[in-house]
């Protein structure tokens, strides 16, 4: 509630005004809310990996971690770079917000290309029991997530081009980059459960 | 809280305690009745868990008759006292509160529902004492008596109970099979609960028991019957198009007369049991499958001894 | 949050309104009004609600016999299922939306939501699920027939095997719904907690506005989690998958708790906005204060709390473990405390007032009397003990009906009445009101109070045919059913012809107390436009002779002037 300014000179306060900044607390709102669709998953991955009489499909060992783990490696920095951006953007240095916006945007394809590669070549599909379905259903669930959050840095990228738009594209950055680092949080906890975490039976 | 005119002042008049005292006392043996009402409101109490059950419901409903007419009570009493005249314009009593009461009626809920609460827990040990209940995830290829521990105190058993869209067939440790569950009197059962293929739940009214019977898992539960009598089973977790006619009797009897229905069933040959879906679904077939979608019922289980569907039922 | 940033252009822009205020067409387009879109969704819900009332009417139809006579088993399961997907989905959530777009800003003293596209948009999106839903009566195979639950296995059988089945639809409707829930929720509690007028601190908001933001609360956290469920759902049904499926080592329970951890709550979502609209009508037709107005309105958090961890009480029988089973039932019984408080609250408000008896508060003390009902026979669900015998037969039926229409129902009735003036500019017919009123409550009690019995002689729930023995009650409940379909004869007549014709309304008709009785009758699209009020006094302020915003002799004068 900063809106109401006592410093406004009017008796009654103007309407239009207030309209102001709440972009970003609906953002953050969405976020959480958000966030509760993949706590819902992850509880229900946990509980079926638990419970399950049977987890591993036949002829399947487990997963393979190498490939993941770069692939986590690069989306974790991403979150690095997405902030340098920030960053550079609040000191209105545009071209090197655009930069290192660009790099982020380039080190998510890479871990969206990573995880085609790996789904591609899976011995085992989304229908080989909930061993299959949770796993297709939580990276893919999260892949979706990175793809929209590489569309949204391309939306704000482009807008930074736009003249006298520099207001708007940056509370539009703040949001947009929020939203890599909660993919990335996300990613974190889902290679934990998925990889880190074996069940051999 | 400022306010521009306070509440005059004033202590609590003595004939209004009088009142409320009456009120109270009245609402009290009003709800007493209520209560004793209560165990008629159930069906005849046919097992050993059924009078904690009746106990219990009676104590609630005599607790929730006395919230319920205290307060309807005090809202017919405004409506006589507290209307306005017709063209009175003018405001009621500017109260805005009064933290004591806010929390003698924050307090005195509280410690009602929790010793309800601490009652009823203590019901619930005692009925999982009478038939412990246990559940067991099975894999498809296991069977259910390998995966599932017994009760221990079980004089018969385990039958095992399959259920189906829609059918019932009870199993005996000796192979008899069945479309009704005999039971012989104040012996502790214990069944097996399976489903084949969704979810059921085995419901007996007269016994105050309801267990849903999961697939891909096997339940251990245990229930001893108190009176003899043809009651009612019925499938109580939806299950599909003929969820409604998935219904068998139980028959409690004597020991003697138990025994000997086992030994006669055994020689029976295998018939085709209980189904209340087939029929039902071969005459839609034949009037020209109209109707919304639904799977066709699973083939009627083949039992020894197909029951009475019509004999009349006590509860 | 600093936004000190203004673009100047903004503030000189004329804001866009689409429409005159009198052109009725307003309501038929993408208009981002809230009034307009409040009045969007309340007429929306009305129509499904005929719509779940009339399946409703076949279902009793149907029972008022013990055989299944009138329709096709299959067929009754059907309607069941999209009647309870009906009344919940596209009649009480959207209705509540719709009280939430009339009231929040007006309430607050906001000119708008705060997205008001996004509003928009969420209403638009409740048409396409209704679409999307509704089309499954027409499909091979009929519509989604498991329960409003939607349990699997049963759900994910498909008979038919078509990949276009009504379950696929339903699952489908249900998703976009969340959707559009989730779109208003964050709407709505962005505007709460950002667009209140000057000096409308929390303790200052009308317990409507708290209620709202409470329930609004409970669809943020427990939308998605139904969402999850409803994915998992869909792919069990469509693409193979065995979450819940037993033959592949899923676990059909689990979806039991992805429910109902939504679903439970979702029951107060339903329910505190209309212990709002309470709230409001009692304390004006009582001219009194709210009793402990602080306690009410934090009560509405402490509900939303534990509303949070009681879910399992819809799974006793589940086979869940006897500790979970025992938590619960502390923890639900535990929800009767702040409810208490807030009935207690009411009652408080009763003592020693101006009662009048008017329509809205005709269906308030109704409903308030049944709420006492349905909430007390919720305890004895909360029982461990008891529920394993009622649960799923008819007493479960019996209350929440008794809750969901007896009560809510009649509350957002009383809001309807109430409110009517003040956003239609027109006055409703108190005499045709008073006839809904009785019509409405003899036939609910009619309906709903015998069924109690009938489930506790052990008449499962969701049956197209039962046991003789249960006749009589039936034959009640359904005539009561059918007082209820002629009730809504008044009502619809009240509503349309006032609206056409109705003597002109006052700025406050009801001389009540809050911001939106401040406004003109119909209020402009922008509310207080340029002068928003600065707000001094603590609502309900009846008989306490404070003024409740500043300069209140100017707002006044100008509501009447307009
Ligand atoms: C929509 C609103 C709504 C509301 C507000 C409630 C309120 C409550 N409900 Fe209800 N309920 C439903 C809607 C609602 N319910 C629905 C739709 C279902 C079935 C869904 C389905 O299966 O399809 C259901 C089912 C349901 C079950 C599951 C039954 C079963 O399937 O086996 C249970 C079990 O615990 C339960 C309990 C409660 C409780 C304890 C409350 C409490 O919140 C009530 C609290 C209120 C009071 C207690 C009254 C006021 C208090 C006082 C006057 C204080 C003094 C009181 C005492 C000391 C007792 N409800
Ligand atoms: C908001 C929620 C809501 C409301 C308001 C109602 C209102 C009513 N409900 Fe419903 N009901 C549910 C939600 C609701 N219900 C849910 C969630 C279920 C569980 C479903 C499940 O088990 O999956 C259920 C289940 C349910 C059952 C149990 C089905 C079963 O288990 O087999 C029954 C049976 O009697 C029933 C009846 C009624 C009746 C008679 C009304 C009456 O109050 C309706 C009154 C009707 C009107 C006021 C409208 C009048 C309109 C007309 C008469 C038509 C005229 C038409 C035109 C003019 C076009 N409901
Ligand atoms: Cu911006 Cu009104
Ligand atoms: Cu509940």
């Amino acid at each position: 509630m900063t809106s109401t300014n006592a410093d406004l000179p009017l008796k009654h306060v103007p309407g239009h005004i207030k309209h102001d900044g709440h972009n970003l607390t609906g953002f953050i709102i969405f976020l959480c809310s958000e966030s509760i669709i993949f706590l819902a998953f992850f509880v229900g991955y946990a509980l079926l990996k638990i419970t399950s009489p049977e987890w591993l499909p036949e002829g399947v060992e487990g997963l393979e971690t190498r490939m993941p783990l770069i692939n986590t490696v690069i989306l974790v920095s991403s979150s690095f770079v997405a902030y340098f951006a920030e960053v550079y953007l609040h000191k209105e240095n545009l071209w090197g917000f655009r930069a290192l916006w660009l790099l982020t945007m380039a080190m998510g394809s890479y871990f969206v290309y990573g995880q085609y590669v790996e789904w591609s070549e899976l011995a085992f599909s989304l229908s080989s029991g909930v061993f299959g379905g949770t796993f297709y259903l939580l990276t893919g669930f999260h892949g979706l997530h990175v793809i929209t959050g590489i569309l949204l840095m391309g939306l704000m990228l482009a807008r930074s081009f736009r003249p006298y738009n520099y207001a708007k594209g940056e509370m539009g950055v703040t949001a947009v980059s929020l939203f890599w680092h909660f993919v990335d949080v996300i990613w974190i906890i889902l290679y934990v459960l998925i990889y880190v975490w074996q069940r051999t039976s | 809280m400022t306010s521009t005119r306070k509440a005059p002042k004033k202590r609590l008049p003595l004939r209004l305690l009088a009142v409320i005292l009456i009120s109270t006392a009245l609402d009290a043996a009003m709800s007493f009745q209520v209560s004793r009402w209560a165990y008629g409101w159930l069906p005849v109490p046919a097992s050993t868990a059924a009078p904690y059950v009746d106990d219990l419901f009676s104590l609630e409903v005599g607790i929730g008759a006395f919230v319920f007419i205290g307060c309807v009570g005090f809202i017919i009493w405004s409506l006589l006292f507290s209307r306005a005249e017709k063209y009175d314009e003018s405001d009621g009593l500017p109260i805005e509160g009064n933290t004591k009461l806010e929390i003698t009626w924050t307090v005195i809920p509280f410690v009602i529902v929790m010793a309800l609460a601490f009652y009823s827990i203590q019901v619930n040990e005692k009925l999982a004492s009478l038939g412990p209940k246990q559940k067991y995830d099975v894999a498809l290829n296991q069977s259910p008596d390998a995966v599932a521990t017994l009760d221990a105190r079980r004089d018969i058993g385990p039958i095992e109970v399959i259920s189906r869209q829609w059918s019932w067939e009870f199993v005996y440790p000796d192979g008899v099979r069945s479309s009704e569950l005999h039971l012989p009197l104040n012996q502790r059962a214990n069944f097996l609960l399976i489903s084949k293929d969704v979810l059921h739940s085995f419901y007996i009214p007269a016994f105050r028991l309801k267990q849903d019977i999961i697939p891909g898992s096997v339940i251990s539960y245990s229930i001893t019957p108190t009176r003899e009598g043809r009651f009612r089973l019925r499938d109580a977790m939806f299950s599909g198009a003929y969820f409604s006619n998935n219904q068998t009797d139980v028959i409690v009897e004597s020991e003697e007369a138990y025994d000997s229905w086992l030994t006669q069933t055994a020689k029976r040959p295998l018939v085709q049991g209980l189904s209340p879906g087939t029929p039902l679904y071969e005459k839609r077939l034949k009037d020209g499958d109209r109707g919304w979608a639904t799977v066709p019922p699973a083939p009627p289980p083949m039992v020894n001894d197909p029951g009475n569907p019509e004999a009349p039922h006590d509860a | 949050m600093t936004t000190t940033k203004y673009d100047p252009r903004v503030l000189k822009a004329p804001h866009p309104v689409p429409g005159a205020p009198d052109n009725w067409k307003r309501f038929f387009s993408f208009n981002t009004d809230a009034k307009v879109i409040g009045i969007q969704y309340i007429g929306l819900s009305l129509f499904f609600l005929l719509v779940g009332g009339l399946l409703a009417m076949v279902m009793r139809g149907e029972l008022i016999t013990p055989p299944a006579d009138l329709v096709d088993p299959s067929v009754y399961n059907g309607l069941y299922t999209m009647h309870g997907t009906v009344m919940l989905f596209l009649f009480l959530f959207p209705v509540l939306n719709g009280f939430n777009n009339l009231l929040i800003p007006t309430m607050i003293g906001a000119p708008d939501m705060a997205f008001p596209k996004l509003n928009a948009a969420a209403f638009w999106l409740v048409p396409v699920f209704a679409v999307v839903l509704l089309s499954s009566f027409f499909i091979p195979g009929g519509p989604a027939s498991s329960g409003w639950w939607s349990y699997p296995p049963v759900s994910i059988q498909n008979p038919l095997g078509h990949l276009i089945n009504g379950e696929f639809l339903w699952i489908l409707a249900v998703a976009i719904s969340g959707v559009s829930s989730i779109m208003g929720a964050i709407n709505f509690v962005t505007t709460i907690i950002r667009m209140r007028a000057p000096g409308m601190g929390f303790f200052k908001m009308p317990v409507f506005v708290w209620t709202a933001w409470a329930a609004q609360t409970l669809q943020l956290i427990g939308l998605p989690a139904l969402t999850g469920g409803a994915i998992m759902l869909l792919f069990d049904l469509s693409f193979g998958t065995s979450f819940f499926r037993p033959e592949g080592g899923g676990d059909p329970v689990l979806y039991q708790h992805f429910f109902w951890f939504y679903s439970h709550p979702a029951v107060y979502v339903m329910v505190l906005p209309v212990f709002g609209i309470f709230s409001e009508v009692i304390t004006v037709y009582s001219r009194k204060p709210l009793f402990g107005y602080k306690f009410v309105a934090l009560a509405s958090f402490i509900i939303t709390f534990l509303g949070l961890i009681v879910w399992v009480h819809h799974m006793f029988y589940t086979g869940t473990p006897q500790w979970m089973r025992n938590l619960v039932m502390i923890t639900t019984m535990l929800i009767a405390v702040p409810t208490g408080v807030k009935v207690f609250a009411w009652l408080g408000t009763l003592w020693g007032a101006k009662i009048r008896l008017t329509t809205p508060m005709l269906f308030v003390l109704g409903g308030l009397v049944n709420f006492i009902f349905g909430g007390i026979t919720g305890v004895m669900l909360g029982t461990v003990p008891i529920d394993i015998h009622v649960g799923n037969t008819y007493f479960v039926v019996a209350h929440f009906h008794y809750i969901i229409f007896n009560t809510i129902g009649f509350g957002i009735f009383a809001g309807i009445y109430h409110w009517f003036p003040k956003f239609t500019g027109r006055m409703y017919y108190e005499g045709l009101g008073k006839i809904h009123f009785t019509l409405t409550f003899i036939g609910a009690t009619l309906n709903w109070l015998p069924l109690h019995w009938a489930g506790l002689y052990g008449m499962p729930r969701r049956v197209a045919s039962y046991d003789p023995e249960f006749a009589l009650w039936n034959v009640i409940a359904s005539i009561g059913a059918f007082m209820l379909g002629v009730a809504s004869i008044p009502f619809i007549l009240n509503i349309v012809s006032s609206w056409a014709r109705g003597a002109k309304a006052p700025a406050n008709p009801w001389r009540a107390i809050g911001l939106e009785w401040l406004l003109p009758s119909p209020p402009p699209a922008e509310n207080f436009e340029d002068d928003i009020p600065t707000v001094i006094s603590e609502p309900y302020g009846y008989g306490l002779g404070k003024p409740l915003v500043e300069d209140e002799e100017f707002y006044v004068r100008r509501s009447m002037e307009a």
